[in-house]
């Protein structure tokens, strides 16, 4: 691990969130500030989840807990015990911004605790809060309980995914946490720059829900102008006539490729025929095309029909792997569905040195993982620690406050 | 009050969204953004759905006008001998340079970070391309659709038995803008703190790998590669979309229904009438309910077909249970939640006319973000920026409009 110095070096976060908010930190501690995660002290339920590293099951080896945990240190806090609030409450007065990821209402949100933003604010007025929640801290749904998949559904990313025939569909992982978290990372960062001018922190409110409208690429905005509502159409697009292909079966997986139109994709189109007809695999139809014109709002479907027939014929013989070599080789715009398995073992993510590895000792293993989000010609992004254990950082924590860590936890405050 | 930031002043090169709507942050908050395009290589999205019958021709684009609002446009003919030339005074002017081209050709005119740097050191430049700027791909030619399915989000999407999907809006494309507003404005803090500027190199792969961790650790660590699920969990039950009563004509109406542990299945159970098949084993538990999914799915179903998906999510959600409405666009634009946020804002933009644009998913308490200003027309706004913002005299305006570099 080479990182060193970060955009965020000096500022301090204390990282209250469970699964939906675990992304935000990570990434505020992968720019370089010092994120302290505080569970209860039975550890975040996302602990017991699994599958597990090393095969049992256990608080330290949750593949969930540890893949979006780095980069923070880890203290454990009873936000039920007044002792532990208070002991927030100093913590609150040394750092720059607090993340929580609680339903509004909830017991278990800080305003549910008597910790309020307004309580933290009069502690310290320059404390940034960001509050992550499915639908927003005010307003007729803020009660309403909400997870990735009710937020990817009211948010209108759900409706128009997957195939007309059946339910609409979510990505398998939570989609709606990644978009959330990148954008309450985004909201501490701002609320910090206007701190640095005003010398107030502010209150940032991030709704998934609402976080998930964007992702349809302002399609919701265009109702009143097309009526389109955002009807199904499988693995494909639609143009201005016909429903296209994008995901196509080939030989061991699927690639994506499109039939889309414009000046800076038909080169792409035409290195296709030309692959194809270099396999012997195109008919005469898609080599006497005049591509230079081709718009994919003005083919009919049967046009459409016929020259995806000889595609998808095509992909069929050979394998992601090819196809994608080919693709890179030729500036087709084609691309491989990979698994885990190929980005793991892409070339260029090792040209880039992207993955590392990380030693969890209390596991027995080394693990490797996505490494640094972006790189900086200053090397100041990227993975700091592993994640912590239960509680690893008490000591440090607790004892910077001058507080008697053995007295709190033989008292149940940590 | 001021906004957040207000003089800052932003340079934008490129097209699509996974740039723009990383600018369109600080345009929101608002900071100066000046988009610099041309009539020769116009943004993609002015031609997504174009022909050649188009009223409007390039500045009747739903999408541009809705991606780009608050932002300048001028005209820049980079293939002009004095284009670059042109282009350098521009970043000079700005603070932060934002570009996502393919990674040759900032460097072709002469605009790499490393020559940027001596005329403008405290310069940060971001730019952002399918598979970043260095390695053996870097100059594979890519767009979202591509970006979904290197880093992983197709074959996460869709049913076990069937072809690999979306989701919907191609996600790499709205990933990468948070990332964009990320890592500029902690670059911002840095140089308020140091000085000192950067240059940021945002594979929009990597970002989207990055989110997906859980994906890339699973085989790591365990060898598994995980697949597609549809809308399950492996975790609980039920956990999915369930076909609600039609709507009028529009019999594609749907709920989504997330059980997470034995105490919502029990609210569960009493808010749809306790229903006998629902008392007794295997559904009692989270472990029985797994095992029997598709049964189980097909009693919510039962339940959930002779009732709109309004009163589904009504109704449970008042007995604490996690449902809501699968909602399409048109539900969306009259979601009361929404609006209470003021998610849509009207702008009148001179082409389009009225129309909706969109705000992000944030809520500043003290520091609200505004939308002031449509989308600019192709080079809108060149005579302002070259002029007022550049200092530009009139005649050395009129020679280079004269001389088609303002093209």
């Amino acid at each position: 691990m080479t990182v060193t110095g970060g955009n965020l070096d000096g500022y301090r976060i204390l990282d209250l969130t469970d699964e939906p908010g675990f992304l935000a930190g990570k990434l505020l501690g992968d720019l370089g500030a010092d994120v302290i995660k505080i569970e209860p002290p039975g550890g975040d339920p996302a602990r017991r989840r699994g599958p597990f590293a090393g095969g049992s099951a256990g608080p330290e080896g949750s593949i969930l807990w540890v893949a979006l945990n780095t980069s923070k240190r880890g203290v454990t806090l009873n936000l039920e015990h007044p002792r532990g609030r208070e002991t927030f409450l100093a913590l609150c007065r040394n750092v720059d911004a607090v993340i929580e990821s609680a339903r509004p209402g909830a017991p278990e949100s800080l305003a549910g605790r008597g910790l309020s933003y307004e309580t933290l604010r009069a502690t310290n007025p320059k404390l940034v809060m960001c509050s992550i929640s499915p639908f927003g801290q005010s307003g007729p749904y803020s009660g309403y309980r909400g997870s990735d998949l009710t937020a990817i559904a009211m948010g209108g990313n759900m409706y128009p995914t997957g195939n007309p025939e059946r339910a609409p569909v979510r990505c398998t992982l939570p989609v709606t946490y990644y978009h959330g978290g990148i954008e309450a990372a985004v909201g501490v960062v701002f609320a910090l720059w206007g701190r640095e001018t005003t010398g107030e922190g502010q209150l940032v409110d991030v709704s998934l829900q609402e976080v998930m409208l964007v992702p349809n690429m302002t399609s919701p905005a265009q109702f009143p102008l097309t009526g389109f509502k955002g009807g199904r159409v499988g693995g494909g697009f639609r143009g201005g006539k016909a429903v296209f292909h994008e995901l196509w079966p080939c030989k061991d997986g699927y690639v994506s490729f499109a039939l889309r139109g414009g000046p800076a994709r038909i080169p792409g189109i035409v290195a296709m025929v030309k692959y194809m007809d270099e396999n012997g695999a195109a008919p005469d139809s898609l080599k006497r095309r005049d591509w230079t014109t081709y718009n994919h709002n003005l083919i009919t479907q049967p046009e459409v029909d016929e020259i995806e027939g000889a595609l998808g014929a095509f992909f069929k013989t050979k394998t992601m792997s090819e196809l994608f070599a080919a693709a890179c080789a030729r500036n087709l715009m084609l691309a491989p569905a990979n698994t885990a398995r190929e980005i793991v073992g892409s070339r260029q993510l090792a040209a880039r040195e992207f993955f590392v590895d990380l030693e969890h000792p209390h596991l027995g293993a080394t693990i490797k993982f996505p490494g640094a989000f972006a790189k900086t010609n200053l090397g100041n992004v990227g993975i700091r620690r592993r994640a912590p254990r239960r509680g690893e950082h008490n000591v440090e924590v607790y004892g910077a406050l001058g507080l008697d860590v053995a007295a709190l936890a033989k008292d149940g405050v940590i | 009050m001021a906004q957040l930031f207000t003089g800052l002043k932003v340079l934008e090169f490129g097209g699509g969204a996974a740039g723009p709507l990383g600018t369109r942050y600080f345009a929101d908050h608002g900071a100066t953004v000046v988009r610099v395009e041309s009539r020769q290589r116009p943004d993609f999205i002015r031609l997504l759905r174009y022909t050649p019958g188009t009223e409007g021709g390039l500045d009747a684009s739903h999408m541009f006008a809705m991606v780009n609002v608050n932002k300048y446009g001028i005209a820049l003919n980079m293939s002009h001998a004095k284009g670059p030339e042109i282009a350098r005074r521009l970043v000079k002017w700005a603070d932060v340079l934002a570009e996502n081209f393919a990674p040759k050709a900032m460097a072709k005119w002469g605009l790499d970070y490393e020559s940027l740097r001596n005329i403008k050191p405290d310069l940060i430049m971001i730019s952002t391309c399918l598979n970043g700027q260095t390695g053996p791909e870097r100059n594979y030619p890519g767009f979202g659709g591509q970006g979904s399915a290197i880093s992983g989000f197709n074959h996460l999407t869709g049913w076990p038995d069937r072809e690999p999907l979306g989701p919907y809006g191609t996600i790499t494309d709205s990933l990468s803008p948070r990332f964009v507003a990320l890592l500029v404005g902690s670059a911002l803090l840095h140089r308020r703190r140091t000085g000192q500027g950067q240059y940021i190199d945002l594979s929009q792969v990597e970002g989207g790998i990055v989110c997906l961790s859980e994906n890339i650790v699973t085989q790591t660590a365990t060898g598994e590669a995980l697949g597609r699920l549809g809308n399950r969990s492996r975790h609980a039950a039920p956990h999915g979309a369930f076909r609600c009563a039609a709507r009028d004509d529009d019999d594609d109406r749907w709920v989504a229904i997330a059980i997470h542990d034995d105490g919502d299945w029990q609210r569960f159970r009493r808010a749809i009438g306790d229903p006998s098949w629902a008392a007794d084993a295997p559904f009692t538990t989270t472990a029985g309910r797994l095992a029997n999914v598709d049964a189980l799915e097909a009693h919510v179903t039962s339940w959930t077909r002779t009732r709109s998906a309004e009163e589904v999510m009504a109704t449970l959600q008042a007995a604490g249970v996690d449902a809501g409405v699968v909602e399409n666009f048109e539900d969306l634009t009259r979601d009361p939640q929404l609006a209470h946020r003021r998610h849509f804002r009207e702008v009148e933009h001179r082409v389009i006319g009225k129309h909706l644009a969109e705000t992000n998913g944030t809520r500043f308490s003290r520091t609200p973000e505004e939308i002031r200003m449509a989308a600019p027309c192709l080079g809108e706004h060149s005579e302002y920026v070259y002029r007022e913002l550049l200092g530009m005299s009139a005649e050395e305006y009129s020679a280079l409009l004269a001389d088609g570099v303002f093209q």
